[in-house]
């Protein structure tokens, strides 16, 4: 027996390890698997209704068409990111160059598993674009099914799944990712995974801002973007093992909606393109109003704000109807025991609030989506420069297809028993302690504190406050942590990514001194020009994290040259 | 200016067509919601004009002129704030 053996309960060898089984791993797995590889796929929960697309999906974008090239395609991204995060650049475009170029391939393929994005005709069916036009570029598509169908792809692929099993921690050995820890949260088995290579397939980190609906405590794991699993988990990982972070201060924002705890949000308030009707409470109409707008409408005494889509036509509202059978099928039971009929009601907007760490932020990658730790990638929502379900699916493919090089030459993974056994005493410590604090309870606390100290509207001494009294937290309930099973296990290992992923994100906004687009220092009132096009880069080395802002890459020479086909 | 939001809005009672078709379908078959939602949405689609990109556009633009005026309209109103009007 080895001393690998005393520590784990399990150990699984594997070429490649997948975190996540969401729609980014599924397809990373099946298409890896194809190549002959071993492969692994870790997730938390049951990878048949996991995820952000658990419920399902109904638009996939974004696809060429309309004759956009490349290059055509890199402006339109840099005018979403404006609208979304102010003027410059976040990511690095030779990522958003390589998705719409391998869009077409990335569909072929989905066909070749059995994922279809027909329309019932038999043809592909691009929707008007959100907002006012412009190229269509996203597949309306039937995605009720599509997490068991796409389980069921990775199955009949030969890949492994390990469901019920929460990372603890990614295994290193010299600045080499070698697998990873992990803990089954039915048994309480301590699992020891050895892989060649592992992807980080995670999705957003979104649980350290309140949801969207007023409810109670146990509500309180609903969001309207997705279910209780963003955590953070692969973002949290990454950076414990020494991965760069990207931009880490800037998080999506937008409303919290009242009533949304099961509606259907998909194109709701883009109306396949027909933009919604913005009104205060008194009903003057207004545009869609930034955090500021509001602020001022809220000293006016003219809040709430509501959206309606009663201008909608007969045919529009019908759509509705069908996306709520693609994307949240009990939008309606809901809607109706609410009273609440979208065709002539309002939703309240109830105020602009910071949503999720999604688009520009995460575990930076190359346009290979390689992190900048040997041996770990990072696709979809949690990886930067990815966004939503096609970018998650054409980078699980790229990884999938092309990670075999990789796997042939890395060599056996050699791991470190002593950090192995260091994790798995920090993982099993909660189940061992009879009381203490509740996982739950320190999530809410550290949820208070990101929306009273940091919030929309920031400044200095808030973002210090914060950090102190979150740093205090963690010193003190951290060790306290209790777990009764080993369900509960998970969820204060959840809270433990939480809190380190907040951290970060209070040093982030407390360095870039500006107001950018809805990054809004009440402090720093101007744009600051020294940070146009730039990534802010946070990384953990020797026990400490250090913060750098690097320039954004620019377009590499051969995709200006090919760009405009 | 249209009329004040108000509880009103929340207490007629209503029924979406589609989710009645689902109920129906599931009920006369005797099968889940969730497999009677396929076969009634595929229905109820028959009803709607997809791909008739004239009058989408037509639709969108509608909107998009109706946006346009309620720019210029604020804009006058904050050129009269500042008395420049």
């Amino acid at each position: 027996m080895t001393a690998l053996d005393k520590i784990a309960d399990k150990i699984i060898d594997t070429d490649v390890m997948i975190m996540g089984g969401g729609i980014a791993g599924c397809y990373c797995a099946a298409k890896a698997a194809q190549h002959g590889l071993q492969v692994t796929l870790v997730e938390k929960s049951k990878t048949e209704r996991s995820g952000n697309a658990a419920m399902g999906i109904d638009h996939y974008g974004e696809v060429q068409n309309d004759g956009v090239t490349p290059l055509e395609f890199i402006k339109l991204n840099d005018e979403r990111s404006r609208d979304l995060n102010g003027d410059g650049r976040f990511t690095d475009p030779n990522i958003a160059y390589k998705y719409l170029d391998k869009s077409l391939w990335a569909v072929e393929e989905s066909e070749k598993l059995g994922i279809t994005m027909k329309w019932d005709d038999g043809e592909y069916y691009f929707m008007p674009q959100a907002w006012f036009g412009g190229p269509r570029l996203n597949l309306r598509v039937h995605w009720q099914d599509i997490k068991p169908d796409l389980a069921k792809a990775v199955r009949k692929s030969g890949a492994s799944i390990l469901e019920r099993t929460m990372v603890v921690d990614l295994l290193t050995n010299k600045g080499k990712v070698v697998g990873a820890t992990a803990i089954n949260t039915r048994t309480g088995e301590f699992i020891v995974i050895k892989a060649k290579a592992v992807v980080l397939a995670t999705g957003m980190f979104s649980r350290h801002y309140e949801p969207e609906e007023p409810l109670f405590y146990k509500y309180q794991m609903k969001y309207h973007w997705c279910p209780a699993s963003i955590s953070g988990d692969g973002y949290a990982v990454a950076f414990r093992a020494g991965a760069d972070m990207a931009n880490m201060d800037i998080t999506g924002w937008g409303f919290r909606i009242r009533d949304d705890l099961t509606i259907s949000y998909g194109n709701f308030d883009h109306g396949d393109g027909i933009r919604g009707k913005w009104y205060t409470w008194d009903g003057e109409e207004i545009h869609y109003p930034t955090a500021q707008v509001y602020r001022e409408i809220e000293l006016k005494g003219k809040d709430p704000i509501y959206v309606s889509q009663s201008h909608l036509p007969d045919d529009y509202q019908k759509r509705m109807q069908v996306a709520f059978v693609d994307e949240k099928l009990i939008s309606f039971k809901i809607a109706e025991d609410r009273g609440f009929d979208p065709r002539t009601h309002r939703y309240e907007l109830m105020e602009n609030h910071p949503l999720n760490h999604i688009l520009p932020t995460g575990v930076n990658v190359d346009d290979d989506l390689k992190s900048s730790l040997e041996g770990l990638y990072a696709v979809g929502d949690c990886s930067n420069g990815s966004h939503g379900c096609g970018n998650a699916s054409i980078g699980g493919l790229i990884v999938g297809d092309n990670i075999h090089k990789y796997v042939s030459v890395a060599g056996e993974p050699v791991i470190d028993e002593a950090q192995a056994e260091s994790q798995k005493q920090v993982a099993l410590a909660p189940l061992s302690r009879e009381k203490g604090t509740e996982p739950m309870e320190l999530e809410l606390s550290t949820r208070y504190i990101c929306k009273r100290y940091i919030g929309m509207f920031k400044n200095e001494g808030r973002l210090r406050e914060g950090q102190r009294r979150l740093r205090s937290l963690k010193r003190e309930f951290i060790p306290k942590l209790i777990a009764k099973t080993p369900h509960y296990l998970m969820r204060a290992m959840e809270v433990r990514n939480i809190m380190d992923l907040v951290e970060l994100h209070i040093a982030a906004c407390l360095v870039r001194k500006e107001t950018r687009g809805q990054f809004i220092r009440l402090d720093y009132p101007e744009k600051d020009p020294s940070r146009d096009s730039m990534i802010t880069i946070q990384r953990l080395e020797n026990g400490k994290t250090t913060l750098e802002i690097r320039k954004v890459p620019d377009l590499k020479p051969e995709y200006l040259k090919q760009g405009n086909q | 200016m249209a009329e004040p939001t108000s509880e009103k809005h929340y207490e007629k009672k209503f029924e979406f067509e589609l989710w009645k078709l689902i109920k129906q379908r599931a009920e006369e078959k005797d099968i889940s919601y969730h497999d009677a939602s396929i076969e009634a949405m595929l229905e109820f689609e028959k009803t709607i004009r997809y791909r008739d990109k004239e009058f989408e556009e037509a639709a969108i633009e509608k909107r998009r002129q109706e946006t346009l005026k309620l720019s210029e309209l604020e804009r006058k109103l904050e050129r009269l704030r500042k008395g420049e009007e």
